[in-house]
């Protein structure tokens, strides 16, 4: 913790600041060009190579039997001490009058704390959910309004929670208009086209209203769970859990998924931070846009 | 020494009922799963301890591994000669189960669910922020807020993003002070040269970096993991920007495959 606000206090992130610090050393631009075109061709990477793990890749590919795997040396251990005892004719008494006796003594040690190690690693095993697949039909929407930058920044945000998390549809409304809407969509049973969304009765919805008053990230981890479900119709009937990230206090992203608890923290704080610039992006270009708008008048 | 079993609100997913006799507590654990709330991981588990804060239990099979194995070996050898053959097997036995809980804190920590080492940051340098110059704001911007979000999000304690040449670095890096943003800049690119990073055409993740050739002294003291991200994925589309993005971090393990998938999607972000 104590880490995050040393970086909060030094780095402060202020775009601004960038372009208006003066660089020292004025080099005249056509100096730079030749100077680079020179070392057009990469020198060829001289460095250490990833070695594999062969242990690492073992163990996290067969983690089941990795976890029990304590159990059964500690478990055989012990009864090839008592089957050595028994073999070689020596009552297995347990004192430690014998060297035989303190040597068995201590292989019990060990195989008993193989056990309980063993037992430990199963207790802690987590859960595996089972992902469900979306019903609906996939579509991608984008308002034909914007321009250009603005669409390839709001593709790559759906091409990174597509490819790092579990999610399979996205929805951003900003400014009351439906900016975006891709992935897995309801179905709509009238014509088997997509559902649009109804940003007003979104934004007059309890869940929007919910997460604009308290300005933060709202995770819906088992979404058959929650009453406002009825409001996030354009999703797929079947998505099992959602985050809904502010965008600003003029937008939101709906960011539906199919796993039950599938958004990890590590994603949510991944979401929150694609929220804010995208928020940065978005309400510059519509400050832009109204002010453009406003001098037509 | 006590058993602690610590109870759980909700999520009965994870193992045994509660003992009425052993006292329950709940604690907070931060494991690394793929199905995990932040808040309040109280989990049901079974856990051992010797209630002392701030000793690791998870060490304990290898201490008592490594104090049976060498009373093992005190009792072979203070034994009186001729030892007989079942006392020799016992001993065999005794001291391969000691070689095996040795290793079993490292096998425990490939398992899911095993806790995540965090970072530590270097006591001495400074950090830097130095970004190029010759790029337009847009990208400026689009940079800074990468690499503010890259050493939030996770553990990283340096960043190094290259595009087309440009370089912005933040973070705690191990490069001369008293030098001003511009010379520092060609400093890093001149050292980033020699390294050849450019040329790097696949990811390259190092969970165990143990220092390296010369060159490499930039990265900070204490990196144990390093992971760079190329920005071309295949040669077959020379128009895209080229590039790459080096995170490191001082912890090992760091990068879990979640960690870089995030990683390289923002590096796609400046692939153009």
């Amino acid at each position: 913790m104590e880490a995050r606000i040393i970086l909060q206090i030094q780095i402060p992130w202020n775009p601004n600041r960038q372009s208006s610090r003066r660089p020292s050393l004025h080099l005249p631009r056509s100096f730079i060009r030749a100077s680079s075109s020179t070392s057009q061709k990469p020198r060829s990477y001289k460095g250490p190579k990833p070695s594999t793990n062969l242990v690492a890749d073992f163990i996290s590919s067969n983690d089941d039997l990795a976890r029990s795997l304590p159990i059964y040396v500690g478990g055989a251990s012990l009864l090839a001490v008592l089957f050595n005892r028994t073999v070689s004719g020596i009552a297995p008494v347990a004192d430690a009058s014998s060297s035989q006796s303190r040597a068995d003594l201590l292989a019990l040690g060990l195989a008993v704390t193989n056990l309980l190690t063993g037992l430990v690693w199963l207790s802690i095993r987590p859960k595996s959910i089972t992902p469900v697949n979306p019903e609906g039909v996939d579509c991608k929407v984008v308002d034909s309004d914007l321009p250009v930058s603005i669409v390839s920044e709001l593709l790559w945000a759906w091409e990174s929670l597509k490819v790092a998390t579990c999610c399979k549809s996205l929805v951003i409304v900003y400014n009351g208009i439906c900016l975006i809407q891709i992935g897995m969509v309801a179905e709509s049973p009238q014509d088997k086209k997509r559902v649009i969304v109804n940003t007003d009765k979104l934004m007059q919805g309890s869940v929007y209203r919910g997460v604009m008053k308290s300005k933060a990230q709202s995770y819906l981890a088992n979404l058959s769970l929650y009453p406002g479900r009825s409001e996030l119709a354009f999703l797929p009937a079947n998505t099992q859990a959602v985050i809904l990230q502010p965008l600003g206090d003029k937008g939101i992203a709906v960011i539906g998924g199919n796993t039950i608890r599938g958004f990890t923290s590590s994603d949510q704080a991944w979401i929150s931070s694609i929220g804010e610039k995208l928020d940065a992006t978005l309400g510059r270009y519509f400050i832009d846009s109204a002010e453009g708008s406003r001098e037509n008048y | 020494m006590s058993i602690r079993i610590c109870n759980l609100p909700f999520n009965s997913s994870f193992a045994p009922q509660p003992r009425a006799r052993i006292s329950s507590r709940s604690t907070r654990v931060f494991a690394r799963t793929e199905n995990d709330t932040q808040q309040q991981l109280n989990l049901s588990v079974l856990r051992f301890t010797f209630g002392i804060p701030g000793l690791d239990e998870s060490y304990l099979p290898r201490w008592l591994g490594y104090g049976f194995g060498s009373l093992l070996l005190l009792n072979h050898f203070s034994a009186s000669a001729p030892i007989n053959e079942p006392q020799l097997r016992s001993e065999a036995l005794g001291l391969s189960l000691a070689a095996f809980s040795i290793a079993l804190p490292y096998i425990g920590k490939f398992l899911k669910g095993s806790v995540v080492e965090q970072r530590t940051l270097p006591e001495e340098g400074e950090q830097v922020f130095v970004i190029s110059s010759n790029i337009g704001d847009s990208l400026k911007e689009d940079l800074a807020w990468a690499t503010y979000v890259l050493l939030r999000n996770t553990s990283t304690i340096a960043v190094l993003i290259s595009v087309e040449g440009e370089l912005c670095i933040r973070g705690y890096w191990n490069c001369p002070d008293q030098m001003l943003k511009a010379q520092l800049h060609d400093w890093f690119k001149k050292k980033v040269d020699e390294i050849g990073l450019a040329d790097v055409k696949e990811t390259l993740y190092f969970p165990q970096y143990e220092g390296s050739s010369a060159s490499w002294d930039i990265l900070p003291n204490g990196t144990r993991s390093l992971f760079v991200q190329p920005l071309i994925q295949d040669i077959n589309e020379p128009q895209k920007m080229d590039g790459f993005l080096l995170v490191a971090s001082t912890a090992g393990y760091a990068y879990s495959d979640k960690d870089r998938a995030w990683i390289g999607a923002m590096a796609e972000k400046f692939r153009g």
